[in-house]
């Protein structure tokens, strides 16, 4: 099998993934299952971005939720400020400020009026936030579990603060009562196709944009980081700036994921950057396989999927979270990359089959055949 | 002007001295050999010179730059690569993208991320690895190699980094007589070109490689010239009396 043929039956993977996603919305012509939907994507998103940081860089980043929840908030602060009345008192304020007694609008409020800071807010916050940790860390030579121990305890503090804060953030209840985000003469009504295609276009940006960055020679040096991230050095790269390049990324990816869940589910809430978000998105990536993009963002459909499914339906009201610790458990034991793996086992399963039609020789099939299963057992 | 000057190099841990005071020279396009019984301080010698391990004392000069406890990446962009002991390449890589990696120029992140794929460097990576016989397993994970062909592997990225200083810890161990004879002939040609130094327990292929020899014992060196003075220095047969004698160690 050459790289340039696996590459192939990739590239065919990822594409016929975002046809039927974008073709999605004609099979089924139903709003309210469109909203739900674009929430299982935007999961998809958030996977895949952490696929890029812990599949392909090693980097295992525990608070990617931080990242998801400040995009979130960048985009409920300016839909706050456009509701109509925005108001319960004078001066133009959010009802919550009223209600803790905030007299005039904070000033890092301000520049959120305009919907081009609060994009860029929105993307730009996570990221610098995510540079510059990435900084001391890398440059400090942590790795593996510190890594993901700091991470984590970054986003229990930035959670702390945001529920703390009530007058500036909304508290426990988050920022709620929004308007619809317009952009361009369009409007991005909750359940509004437009907002599903947002949200689709996004994951297949994400997933075709990745993929074609794991294919530069960046993409091969952050797999060889994860592999031997000190071997690298000695190759004269610099190994801190492209583990902090793969982690900036993936927070700004994150960041993003977090404007449009804002659209989707009309509030921005701190569950949004919780410690059970940022583990799901853990579990997602391990059940789909942290080793692709398209299989960490399977993994976060189909997990949280079946997850809506099971906790809405009436006869596993009490057991689906067992029924979901089962399955977790089960793909990481049984097949340590994920789903994702079966897909890539069953395209060698057909080539080898083509191989052994082609083959002539009794001698060069075998050599065929020996060489296949050498290929499986590897993985 | 030496190319590698170390002075008074001392480097320990916690505590222990495991290079004390050593001094070492290496000219531009020279093969050096660098010996001595088990633990003399080879390795850390090396890990020194390429920024793995700190040094407590003393100097390390490359091209009259000091780069005694620089970063390993900047020495490294300096012209020193360096292959270890335990057989270090990319495991989860494809013989492939090992090479790709080892052609490091350049180096930066964005250069990286927009540059594209020249056909120069597919042909010099091919020619590596059939210099190497890797040419079948090119498309192979690295982790399929036996212990040799990682060697190989390990030599040949080295190569493809193309440094001008090459620091080789014990590069035939493991390899068979004619494996072992093979590299001696590539020693033979990358000297001149670059300058090496090279770590090795194998007398025999030390003969085939060497000009001068280096022998270390606790940390210093004990004694350097020809491999025949070498062997009828009494200081160096007393330093491998616990190891065995030299001509066979
Ligand atoms: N990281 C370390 N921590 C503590 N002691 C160390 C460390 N690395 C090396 N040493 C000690 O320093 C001394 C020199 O080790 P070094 O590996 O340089 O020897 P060497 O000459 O390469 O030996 P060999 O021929 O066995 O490879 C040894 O006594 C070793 O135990
Ligand atoms: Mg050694």
């Amino acid at each position: 099998m050459t790289d340039t043929n696996s590459m192939r039956w990739r590239l065919t993977g990822y594409v016929l993934f975002c046809v039927i996603i974008l073709v999605f919305p004609y099979i089924l012509n139903n709003d309210y299952l469109l909203n739900k939907y674009a929430r299982y994507l935007i999961f998809g998103v958030l996977s895949a971005a952490l696929s890029f940081s812990w599949g392909y860089t090693g980097i295992l980043n525990l608070g990617q939720a931080v990242s998801f929840g400040l995009g979130s908030y960048a985009m409920a602060m300016a839909l706050k400020l456009r509701t109509i009345p925005i108001q319960t008192g004078a001066g133009g304020l959010p009802d919550f400020m009223v209600w803790n007694n905030v007299k005039a609008l904070p000033w890092f409020w301000e520049p959120f009026h305009s919907y081009t800071f609060a994009v860029f807010a929105g993307l730009g916050i996570p990221m610098l936030l995510a540079f510059v940790l990435g900084w001391f860390m890398f440059r400090g030579r942590i790795t593996g579990v510190f890594v993901a121990i700091i991470t984590l305890a970054m986003l229990v503090v930035i959670n702390l603060v945001i529920v703390d804060q009530q007058k500036y953030t909304g508290g426990f209840n988050g920022i709620t009562d929004l308007s619809t985000f317009k952009a361009f003469g369009v409007g991005f009504d909750a359940y509004s196709l437009s907002t599903y295609y947002l949200v689709a276009g996004t994951l297949c940006v994400v997933l075709l944009g990745g993929l074609a960055i794991t294919r530069t020679k960046l993409g091969l040096i952050l797999q060889a980081i994860r592999d031997d991230e000190n071997r690298v050095r000695y190759f004269g790269y610099d190994v801190a700036s492209y583990q902090n390049f793969a982690f900036t990324l993936s927070a700004g990816v994150a960041g993003f994921a977090g404007m449009l869940y804002t659209l989707v589910m009309e509030f921005a809430s701190p569950t949004f950057l919780s410690v059970q978000l940022s583990l799901s998105i853990v579990i997602w990536c391990a059940v789909g396989g942290r080793g692709s993009l398209l299989g960490a963002a399977l993994g976060a459909i189909l997990v949280t999927g079946v997850q809506g499914n099971l906790s809405e339906s009436p006869t596993f009201l009490d057991t689906w979270m067992l029924i979901m610790g089962a399955i977790f458990i089960i793909v990481v034991l049984f097949l340590p990359n994920g789903l994702i793996s079966l897909a890539e086992k069953g395209v060698r399963l057909l080539k080898h089959k083509s191989a052994r039609e082609t083959a002539t020789h009794p001698v060069a099939g075998a050599a065929i055949a020996t060489f296949d299963s050498k290929r499986v057992r590897e993985s | 002007m030496a190319m590698l000057e170390m002075r008074d190099v001392e480097v320990s841990f916690s505590g222990f001295r495991a290079i004390a005071g050593l001094n070492l020279s290496v000219n531009q396009g020279e093969l050096r050999c660098l010996v001595g019984p088990n633990g003399a301080g080879k390795t850390t010698a090396l890990d020194v010179i390429c920024g793995k391990t700190r040094l407590a004392r003393g100097h390390v000069r490359y091209r009259d730059r000091e780069i005694g406890n620089s970063e390993e990446f900047r020495i490294a962009r300096l012209g020193v690569g360096r292959k270890f002991q335990v057989p270090s390449v990319f495991k989860e890589l494809t013989v492939r993208e090992n090479l790709r990696v080892g052609l490091c120029k350049p180096h930066g992140v964005f250069s990286n991320l927009v540059g594209r794929k020249s056909g120069e460097s597919a042909e010099r990576l091919e020619a590596l690895a059939c210099l190497v016989g890797l040419a079948d397993e090119l498309d192979h994970p690295a982790s399929w190699l036996s212990h040799g062909q990682t060697q190989w592997l390990e030599i040949a990225l080295l190569l493809a980094q193309n440094a001008d200083l090459i620091l080789m810890d014990e590069p035939t161990a493991g390899m068979t007589g004619a494996e072992t004879h093979k590299t001696a002939e590539l020693f033979n040609q990358l000297k001149g070109k670059h300058t090496l130094m090279v770590v090795e327990h194998d007398m025999g292929f030390v003969r085939e490689i060497g000009d001068v020899i280096s022998v270390m014992h606790q940390g210093r060196m004990l004694a350097e010239g020809a491999i025949s003075e070498i062997e009828r220095n009494p200081e160096v047969k007393r330093a491998y009396l616990g190891s065995g004698r030299i001509s066979d160690a």
